[in-house]
């Protein structure tokens, strides 16, 4: 028996990959499903972004299992055992407190996707929204948001949520706040490209005959197709994100101490560079390990997402 | 090819005789945080590197010794007598001291000086406005007799010492009247340049200074009392410690002057670099704003007292830097109270909270200055407090920042560094022990008024001791204040600082006083 259940799997996979590939689907999930393996196939052949996903995947996962991991805990400090090198006790040794500088950057990992996930829930969705508005309505509308996002653009964007963060006060939801009130800009300028480009287009104006109202078109058939250069976008910019969040924690602005966040980490180790490189050191290969992740990614996602690329 | 076995040839000759940076013989040159500095006019000067500018630069009537603060001596004073009344003190000028410019000095600039400082009303004037100068009398109440006579008149009897140790301080410095009022603009007494300029008789004077980034000094060749051996003094802006460690290790400084505990550990085994430390005067605390309402409970304010690792944080995050007290004159002053009551006693705290009907935890939050060692030192204290059901919210910002905040009494807790003024008791005792007005409207804001504490009985106490004219009995009635003040105070007095110089070896000389403005560089060699 044993030796017929073998083929028989293999079987069945084949036959769920035929069913996948097929040129002729017998329903729309059949289609559907379709595309997205063939996307999920290319997505696979760039081996630097599968190594982006596994990176992210990883970063999911430690933020999720932190508590389980983790040797210690991030935020009680121990002076008599400050500044200790990497060692059994300690892997990636201590920090001027005497905290495990190990278990302060896998709970670290979970203020890190806060904040990126966070932003990229505010920021795509507010850009996304004046970009098509702006697009689609053109004229005084388009005029004037856009001019309000060139406001935005025209000062660099740490400078931005700096001010930002000094107004509304330190604390990482207010740093959150702030690097979405300043990264919406670009995703409007891509949105809003795309609508223009699909403002006139025939299925538009088929929607439009058959009585389909602004709001409509614009949720139903003008959001999906920007959608997907946006994410590209997103993921991109996630590193920088990333790295403005960590710049904010160094100046003190952003994840209050003794909260474990890498920037934070960063400013609180840069004292002792010389003599305790890896209490600075460590968590800077941690922000670099996951912007890559991120960056990879973004990149895998371009090539399977651009249209122009055309799913091949 | 000969070409390339030439280059070969100089990179061999490179390795072999690595460069060395090192500073010139007669030049000394300095790592330091001076970016506090924001005036160079001694009537303005109240931070700690315009300080030490000052002392450097300007000569006062009468200095004191770094090493026993009680031994007064004339500088720019020959000698003084106090009259019976206690109120009227009279200076003999030294003769034959010249201004850099050139300019001899007299009476007239010692008066012009500290009548400047009234008129001008900057921070520090109060050092010199406490003894009943106003603007309109003070032209009366300090006067040049002669060119050699100084006749200066307080509104009351005050210690003596009180009297002269003010004018040790900064703003007391005498600045070149006929320079000075040679730049005056609209009867400014000549303050918009000097603000960026220079009008002393110092054994140094000014060379350059950019804000932030550089102050050079050059040695007055016409002192009086000795040209120093240094023909310059550079003092460069390097706000890392780390930065600074790296510096002085290869010679590019001849001393670093902000190194952490940490830093200072490492230089320890150098055998280019010894440690230089001095007490300072410098008194760290935590105010307890007695607008919030747990803090103003005295059971409260006790129990944190309680809840303060003092001694395991000056052995391992401060080793070296900063010593445990608990009074608020450093010691050194006269009446310095060395009794420590308080250490970490969780259990205690726990009782306390809970008689004060907090046993389920209370939540707090600390406005701190987000340098080092400030942020660490909330941190620790952060934990500790934490064992007792305290919860503490760290607010980071700028050093100005906390300051606003503090000033406008909007804290819960404010962590901070008191540094006194001049070397009597006074100075602390009128700002952690005086409270006249407890109205947000007060003229005079001392820290007992930035803490909201209301203390007309102990203000009465601190007005006793300042007129008591005999030392020991004047002591002891410091020690009694701070012995109350201990127990009832919403100050959680902790550490007395000690400043450390990393000097090169070859540096002798350089002198660190109890205050910080008290550095001197007049003897250094090497």
């Amino acid at each position: 028996m044993a030796n017929n259940e073998y083929p028989q799997q293999e079987q069945t996979v084949d036959g769920l990959r035929q069913w996948l590939l097929t040129t002729t689907p017998c329903s729309r999930l059949q289609a559907r499903a379709g595309r997205s393996y063939i996307a999920w196939l290319s997505f696979t052949r760039n081996r630097l972004a599968v190594i982006g996903l596994g990176i992210i995947t990883l970063l999911v996962l430690t933020a999720v299992l932190a508590p389980l991991i983790a040797p210690y805990h991030p935020n009680v400090p121990d002076l008599e055992q400050r500044l200790q090198t990497m060692s059994m006790e300690h892997w990636l040794g201590t920090d001027q407190l005497g905290r495990d500088i190990l278990s302060r950057i896998l709970y670290g990992s979970r203020l890190t996707l806060y904040v990126v996930v966070l932003v990229a829930i505010i920021a795509a969705p507010l850009g996304l929204v004046v970009g098509t508005v702006a697009g689609y309505s053109g004229g005084l509308v388009d005029s004037v948001l856009m001019r309000i996002t060139d406001i935005f653009l025209a000062f660099p964007k740490l400078i931005l949520a700096l001010a930002f963060v000094a107004a509304l006060g330190p604390g990482i939801e207010n740093a959150i706040i702030a690097i979405a009130i300043t990264s919406w800009p670009p995703y409007a300028r891509i949105a809003r490209a795309e609508t223009i480009t699909l403002r006139n287009s025939d299925f538009i104006v088929a929607a439009r005959l058959q009585g389909a109202g602004h709001i409509r078109l614009i949720v139903h058939h003008i959001i999906p197709l920007c959608l997907s250069s946006v994410i590209v976008r997103v993921t991109l910019d996630m590193a920088g994100i990333i790295l403005t969040a960590a710049g904010l924690g160094f100046l003190g602005l952003g994840a209050q101490p003794p909260l474990p966040e890498w920037g934070a980490m960063i400013a609180g180790g840069r004292q002792f560079l010389l003599d305790q490189w890896w209490v600075a050191t460590l968590p800077g290969i941690a922000i670099f390990i996951v912007s890559l992740g991120f960056n990879l990614l973004g990149d895998g996602l371009r090539d399977v997402l651009d249209p122009r690329s055309g799913g091949k | 090819m000969k070409r390339c076995c030439l280059l070969i040839l100089m990179s061999i000759f490179l390795c072999c005789n690595p460069v060395t940076a090192k500073t010139p013989k007669h030049i000394l040159v300095m790592a330091a945080q001076i970016d506090d500095m924001i005036s160079l006019d001694p009537a303005e000067i109240f931070e700690f590197s315009g300080a030490e500018y000052a002392a450097n630069t300007y000569d006062r009537l009468i200095g004191y010794d770094v090493d026993n603060v009680a031994e007064i001596f004339g500088v720019l004073a020959e000698s003084w007598t106090v009259a019976d009344d206690g109120m009227t003190f009279t200076f003999k000028i030294r003769q034959g001291v010249t201004f850099a410019s050139g300019n001899p000095m007299t009476a007239e600039d010692v008066a012009f000086s500290l009548q400047r400082v009234i008129l001008l009303d900057k921070s520090p004037a109060f050092i010199i406005s406490q003894f009943g100068f106003t603007p309109e009398n003070v032209k009366e109440k300090i006067k040049a007799v002669d060119a050699e006579t100084l006749v200066f008149t307080t509104d009351k009897p005050y210690a003596p010492t009180f009297v002269l140790y003010c004018l040790t301080a900064t703003p007391a410095s005498v600045v070149d009247k006929k320079l000075v009022l040679s730049h005056e603009q609209d009867g400014d007494l000549g303050y918009n340049w000097l603000k960026t300029n220079y009008a002393g008789s110092g054994s140094f004077t000014l060379k350059t200074w950019k804000p932030a980034e550089l102050l050079m000094l050059d040695a007055n060749q016409k002192y009086w009392d000795g040209v120093p051996a240094m023909r310059r003094v550079i003092m460069r802006q390097v706000s890392e410690a780390a930065t600074q460690q790296l510096l002085l290790e290869k010679g590019d400084v001849d001393i670093a002057r902000d190194l952490g505990a940490d830093q200072l550990d490492s230089l320890k085994d150098n055998p280019d670099v010894k440690l230089h430390p001095k007490p300072k005067g410098g008194i760290w605390y935590l105010g307890l704003n007695q607008k919030n309402e747990a803090l103003s409970k005295p059971k409260v304010r006790e129990a944190l007292k309680y809840l303060v690792d003092y001694q395991q944080m000056a052995d391992t995050l401060l080793r070296g830097t900063m010593i445990v007290h608990q009074a608020f004159l450093p010691m050194g002053f006269l009446g310095a109270l060395e009794d420590k009551p308080y250490a970490l006693d969780v259990e205690k705290a726990k009782q306390l909270l809970a008689e004060a009907g907090y046993g389920d935890g209370l939540t707090l939050t600390m406005a701190t200055r987000n340098t080092s060692p400030t942020m660490d030192m909330a941190q620790a204290i952060q934990a500790t407090f934490a064992k007792a059901g305290v919860t503490v919210e760290i607010l980071p910002m700028d050093g100005k920042q906390a300051l606003t905040k503090y000033r406008a009494r909007n804290h819960d807790i404010y962590i901070g560094k008191w540094g006194p003024d001049y070397q009597d008791p006074h100075t602390n005792a009128s700002t952690f022990a005086w409270n006249r007005d407890n109205s947000d409207e007060a003229k005079s804001k001392p820290l007992a008024w930035r803490n909201a504490w209301d203390i007309p009985e102990m203000s009465e106490a601190t007005d006793a001791a300042v007129t008591e004219r005999d030392p020991e009995k004047r002591a002891a009635m410091y020690q009694a204040i701070q012995r109350e003040h201990q127990q009832v105070s919403p100050f959680v007095i902790m550490f007395q600082e000690i400043e450390v110089a990393a000097e090169r070896t070859d540096v002798k000389g350089f002198i660190l006083g109890p205050s910080f403005d008290s550095n001197f560089y007049y003897n250094v060699t090497k």
